[in-house]
């Protein structure tokens, strides 16, 4: 029964003209912007090889100098490309490619490659992401908004139910017609996004984490659900189907276009994060606090005379100045800590912030869930940025240790290609598709909710819904 | 009679509560745009008031250490000895270059939460200063704001098609159009009547609640440059809001039924507000790709690798293209970190500006098909419109940076000689400063006219193509 | 002060009205019948100028409708099956309104009334939304507004269908007084009993071509009706 009114709604809809111009529209968008998505990875990916590789070499052909001064010529880590940013590039374009690092300081990433764009960018960049999260549902608005009321209006709802039909069966056949419908359009999207996914690089069919790709496609697949329950229910409700419509235009409207602005505001007033001058203000003022740093030197200088049982510095089998260079980095390291930690744990807060508000409107959720996924969210940035302060603070303990070690008093230590090549390169590992759920388990949740609501919802409806 | 009718259509839309409803949200996203606008204003301005006042310290500091040191004739490290011109220019004694926010910046936020509006100008290179950025939540920038240009851009265009679908459409279906017309009365007239006080209704309100909300906001509206530029608004206003009211007659005047004309309206708004602009996005960055800026960071480097390994040999070459520096002991200048420094910093720059062009380059294309293609979508134009209006696109951002390399320039010819000469230098005071040239009224409106235009000459086509359609509207089915 | 000199209209290829040629005086009311689709419509919706000819002319006070379109309007009235108006205005405004667009924009409260009780109409109803009106009270709005047009013609489409016989029997009164004034009334009707009651002239039509003249006089109703089956017949 359910099949068979299934068949019948995509009958109808192929049959419709406007359905035909309306899915030709959304699948040719689709893969223009897949294309243009896998376009933009591959030549990020092939920049990002090269300039990786340009910075490990650089750093191994430095000439013969004192660690020290190898430790502030630095390397540089750059952010890749995650490879399924071809579909959703998130904050990618809004955050900087490349960071430096040097001793003492721990620098911010830098050329955000939104700041390379016009002002049309913040229309937005029709993606993948954007086309699944914006078109795609108001695709399915204008599919299902007159699903009832448009039988009612002709009379046939009358004629079906008379026959015997189970309201029920009626609303899971239309939800399936609908689902049909959308299959004919995103089922090839699909199967080429697939294949730009395997030709986009040479480790296989995918080199990311497959159960992100098995997870996405099940966000938007449950968020598809959710809209097209949704409009389904308010197509039964709804007295006529120009009243469906306007209802739900304004749903569609309301969550894919003004609610992540109005959360923005929101967020930003929750937790509101410094400007740039304070923040530099108060982080150099930890740092400069020369008296802390002197009394952190002096107490491992105790200790150390301690532990070697000697009365002086000179007479200590290691060299000073590299221990207090180190030390110089510990206490740096804690203020980076404290003032980078706190400024990213509030935009971590406001992020939150947009989970919550995925009570009210259900894209902000996929959104959060499809960048989180995609390796575009700004969690797996932190990630990055950890990851590669993480290594920065493991060349500088490399470097001093070996001043500490080789350093001799008088003499002008110069280190060569051995300590070069004991600082291995700098790899970094995404975290796994466990680790980005959990990020978003509140987003799951609230999905989820959102999921049994509406399909509770257009159930209710469908069989308390009036004839005419 | 055209008064008579627009009395008329007051009376009968004023009885329409759901109007009212609609209406009053429109007021308040209008209230609420501007407030967010002047709040982010209110947030810039703090964060110039906190580097000035920054500045003004560490300055205070510096003189009276300078004051200190001479008094006593104490001994500092080089490193940190505050005479040194090298060390004052480079590390001690910067200066911010700042963007005030224009005179009508809270009504659109724009590009400015994203291009950065000051930097600390000193001798170091070009690329140092210009790279850093104001601080936000990514995820905040990838949304944008709510501000008065969304609330125009987005709304005003849904609340003007809402008032004009069934203008003509439902007269018909309920049948007083018939009668109305056996009046002598022209269909031109009646169109024309109903669709002029829904105009003046609604760019009355959009322009009286936002001078209301700027006026509340604080923003002086009699300072220098406001007031043509609230002209230049209000005519973005007109001729965007004549756009969509041309649209919505010229699609009432081909006589469908009222569903049908929401539907091709709703469509048009769709694709001219929502998809066409995206798509210009994605042609703009597909088209004219600009490079990851890796390649840049690497250029940079190698060109700072190669000066360096170069060090006093460029140092002789910067001689020849300077000789009036060549004084003093040119000799021992040769050894001189300091003066090294700035012949390599020479150097790296110009090996780096080739590179740095192709990226300019590339920008200046994105931004010429844009330009181009925005006549094809009258929300793009008018988004450029109220940018530049306000002061927050590429354009006026690019007119600082120009000021910002000229200060950068002079920065460096006020330091260069007194590091040449190894000069004690206790001349704070007299640092060169910068003062952001606002742009003159002119020089917007020039750049807002061809969006202006833009806007105005297809809205007057299509009323005018909507008036001749208006002949064959068939006035019985 | 009606006159139709060969109208012709044709929609695509098919004829809705063939070479109608009339003319309703001042003081006449001229009644079409004829069946559903036989033109009737068609000729008054000509006479206002709401669709074009194919070919002739329709003249209002020898005025070319087509040429004049808003001089010849200032002479008509026009009535439909329902007078539609603004629900949500009160009778009087409505009155007013159509009344000042009829070029009369500054009539008084107390004259707007004279014609509300003019056409029998209750006081107490001018300032009631029409929402609320019955469709006599409709139709006699209709005709406050010709009234206060100070129309010189009267066009009326199926003016009393719907009606219960009392509402059509008051009709039919102000129809009468107003053709007494002077006023040249083309009425398209089925009521063969209201055409011989409130007519001078009869009009019979078939496909589009006006078959048959008489004048009521002519006959009693019972030959009315003969006449008109008969010319339905085949």
């Amino acid at each position: 029964m359910i099949l068979r009114i299934a068949r019948k709604e995509l009958l109808d809809l192929s049959r419709d003209g406007r359905f035909r111009m309306l899915s030709a529209l959304v699948l040719v968008v689709s893969v223009v912007s897949l294309a243009a998505g896998w376009k933009t990875y591959t030549d990020l990916a092939a920049q990002h090889r090269t300039a990786q590789q340009a910075t490990r070499e650089q750093w191994l052909n430095q000439p013969k100098k004192n660690p020290h001064s190898a430790a502030h010529y630095g390397v540089y880590a750059f952010k890749p490309a995650s490879q399924m940013a071809m579909v959703d590039t998130g904050i990618d374009p809004y955050v900087g490619v490349a960071v430096w690092l040097e001793a003492h300081k721990q620098n911010e990433m830098k050329y955000r490659p939104a700041q390379d764009r016009t002002a049309v960018q913040r229309f937005g960049s029709m993606n993948g992401a954007e086309v699944l999260q914006v078109l795609v549902p108001l695709f399915i608005v204008l599919m299902a908004f007159s699903a009832f009321a448009g039988e009612r209006e002709q009379g046939t709802l009358r004629q079906l139910l008379s026959v015997g039909a189970r309201p029920r069966d009626l609303a899971l056949g239309k939800a399936l017609g609908i689902a049909g419908g959308l299959g004919l359009i995103l089922l090839p999207a699909t199967a080429l996004s697939v294949v730009a996914l395997a030709l986009s690089t040479s480790e296989g069919l995918l080199a990311d984490d497959p159960w992100r790709v098995v997870a996405l496609g099940a966000v938007y697949l449950t968020y598809f659900a959710v809209v097209t329950a949704l409009a389904l229910w308010v197509s039964a409700w709804a007295s006529s189907s120009r009243l469906a419509l306007v209802v739900l235009l304004t749903f569609w409207f309301a969550n894919s276009v003004v609610a992540s602005r109005v959360v923005s505001d929101l967020a930003a007033w929750l937790h509101p994060t410094p400007s740039a001058v304070e923040f530099q203000k108060g982080l150099e003022a930890d740092l400069n606090n020369q008296e802390e740093m002197e009394e952190r030197i002096e107490r491992k200088r105790d200790e150390l005379l301690k532990q070697y049982n000697v009365a002086s510095v000179d007479a200590l089998p290691i060299a000073f100045s590299g221990v207090s260079l180190q030390e110089g980095e510990e206490h740096g390291n804690e203020v980076f800590d404290k003032h980078f930690g706190a400024l990213f744990d509030q935009y971590e807060q406001q992020n939150r912030v947009f989970q919550w508000s995925a009570i009210v409107a259900p894209m902000l959720a996929t959104r959060g869930l499809s960048m989180g996924l995609s390796g575009t969210d700004f969690g797996q940035h932190r990630h990055f940025i950890t990851a590669a302060e993480t290594y920065r603070r493991d060349i500088q303990r490399t470097l001093n240790g070996d001043i500490a070690k080789n350093q001799k008093a008088g003499q002008v230590y110069m280190a060569g290609r051995e300590l070069w090549d004991q600082v291995p390169a700098f790899t970094y590992e995404p975290p796994p598709a466990g680790w980005v759920l959990g990020q978003y388990s509140v987003a799951l949740v609230v999905l989820g909710a959102w999921l049994v609501g509406a399909v509770a919802l257009m159930m209710r409806a469908a069989t308390t819904a009036l004839v005419d | 009679m055209l008064g008579r009718i627009i009395r008329h259509e007051w009376r009968t839309l004023g009885a329409d509560a759901t109007l009212w409803v609609v209406g009053l949200a429109f007021v308040a996203a209008i209230g609420y745009g501007v407030w967010n606008g002047a709040r982010w204003v209110g947030f810039q301005q703090a964060a110039l008031a906190a580097s000035a006042a920054e500045e003004a310290e560490r300055y205070a500091r510096l003189e009276t250490e300078v004051q200190e040191l001479q008094r006593t004739g104490g001994k500092v490290s080089p490193f940190r000895d505050p005479r040194s011109p090298s060390n004052a220019g480079s590390r001690f004694a910067p200066r911010y270059a700042t963007l005030p926010p224009g005179p009508l910046a809270p009504l659109a936020v724009g590009q400015s939460d994203l291009l950065p509006y000051y930097f600390k100008v000193s001798t170091e290179s070009r690329d140092a200063i210009v790279g850093a950025t104001e601080i936000e939540n990514p995820q905040r920038l990838l949304v944008g704001r709510f501000d008065l240009a969304f609330v125009l851009i987005f709304f005003y265009p849904i609340l003007i098609l809402a008032l004009c679908y069934n203008m003509l459409s439902a007269e018909q279906e309920q049948g007083t159009l018939a009668l109305t017309l056996s009046q002598p009365l022209s269909l031109a007239t009646l169109a024309s009547g109903k669709v002029l006080l829904r105009a003046g209704v609604l760019v009355g309100t959009v322009v009286v609640c936002t001078l209301a909300a700027l006026f509340i906001g604080g923003v002086d509206l009699a300072g220098p440059g406001a007031l043509p530029r609230l002209g230049l608004w209000v005519a973005a206003v007109v001729a965007y809001g004549a756009f969509w009211f041309g649209l919505a007659m010229l699609v009432a005047s081909f006589g469908l039924r009222s569903a049908a004309n929401a539907t091709v309206l709703a469509s048009a708004w769709l694709v001219l507000v929502v998809v066409l602009p995206s798509v210009f996005n994605l042609a703009a960055t597909t088209l004219f790709p600009v490079p990851s800026r890796m390649e840049l960071v690497q250029a940079v480097r190698v060109a700072s690798d190669d000066a360096n390994a170069a060090g006093s040999k460029l140092l002789a070459g910067y001689y020849e293209d300077h000789p009036e520096l060549a004084t003093g002991d040119a000799a021992q200048a040769m050894t001189d970190f300091n003066v090294i420094r700035i012949a390599v910093n020479d150097d790296v720059e110009r090996r780096v500006r080739p590179v740095v062009q192709r990226y300019e380059q590339q920008i200046a294309a994105q931004q010429r098909l844009v330009d181009g293609l925005r006549f094809v979508s009258p929300a793009v134009l008018m988004q450029s419109a109220l940018y530049d209006i306000a002061g927050t696109g590429h354009a006026r951002h690019q007119t600082f940076l120009q000021q910002v390399d000229a200060y950068h320039a002079a920065w460096r010819q006020f330091f260069t000689p007194l590091i040449f000469q190894k000069a004690s230098f206790t001349n704070y005071a007299g640092t060169p400063r910068f003062e952001f040239d606002e742009e003159t009224a002119g020089t917007v409106a020039g750049r807002v006219a061809p969006a202006v235009f833009g806007l105005a000459i297809p809205a007057i086509a299509l009323v005018w193509f909507a008036l001749a359609r208006l002949a064959r509207f068939p006035i019985v089915s | 002060m009606l006159e139709a000199h060969a109208l012709t209209k044709r929609y695509n290829g098919v004829t809705a009205l063939n070479a109608l040629t009339l003319t309703v005086a001042p003081g006449d009311v001229f009644c079409l019948l004829g069946a559903n689709g036989a033109g009737k419509t068609t000729t008054i919706n000509l006479f206002l100028n709401f669709i074009s000819p194919t070919s002739g002319s329709a003249l209002v006070n020898g005025l070319d409708v087509t040429k004049e379109p808003l001089e010849t309007k200032r002479h008509l009235a026009y009535i439909p099956e329902t007078v539609m108006l603004y629900k949500n205005l009160t009778g009087l405004e409505n009155l007013e309104y159509f009344a000042a667009l009829a070029g009369k924009p500054d009539l008084t409260r107390e004259q707007l009334i004279g014609y509300f009780r003019e056409v029998g109409l209750a006081v107490e109803a001018a300032d009631r939304r029409v929402g609320t009106y019955s469709k006599g009270m409709r139709q006699k709005v209709g005709i406050a507004i010709a009234l206060a047009k100070g129309a010189k013609a009267l066009l009326l489409d199926e003016p009393t269908s719907g009606l219960d016989p009392k509402a059509s029997n008051e009709f039919s009164d102000l129809l009468r007084r107003l053709s007494g004034g002077g006023v040249a009334v083309l009425m398209a009707t089925h009521d063969l009993f209201r055409a011989k009651e409130s007519g001078t002239r009869v009009g019979i039509m078939k496909h589009g071509t006006l078959v048959a003249q008489h004048t009521t006089d002519e006959f009693g109703h019972a030959d009315l009706e003969r006449v008109y089956l008969e010319h339905m017949r085949d």
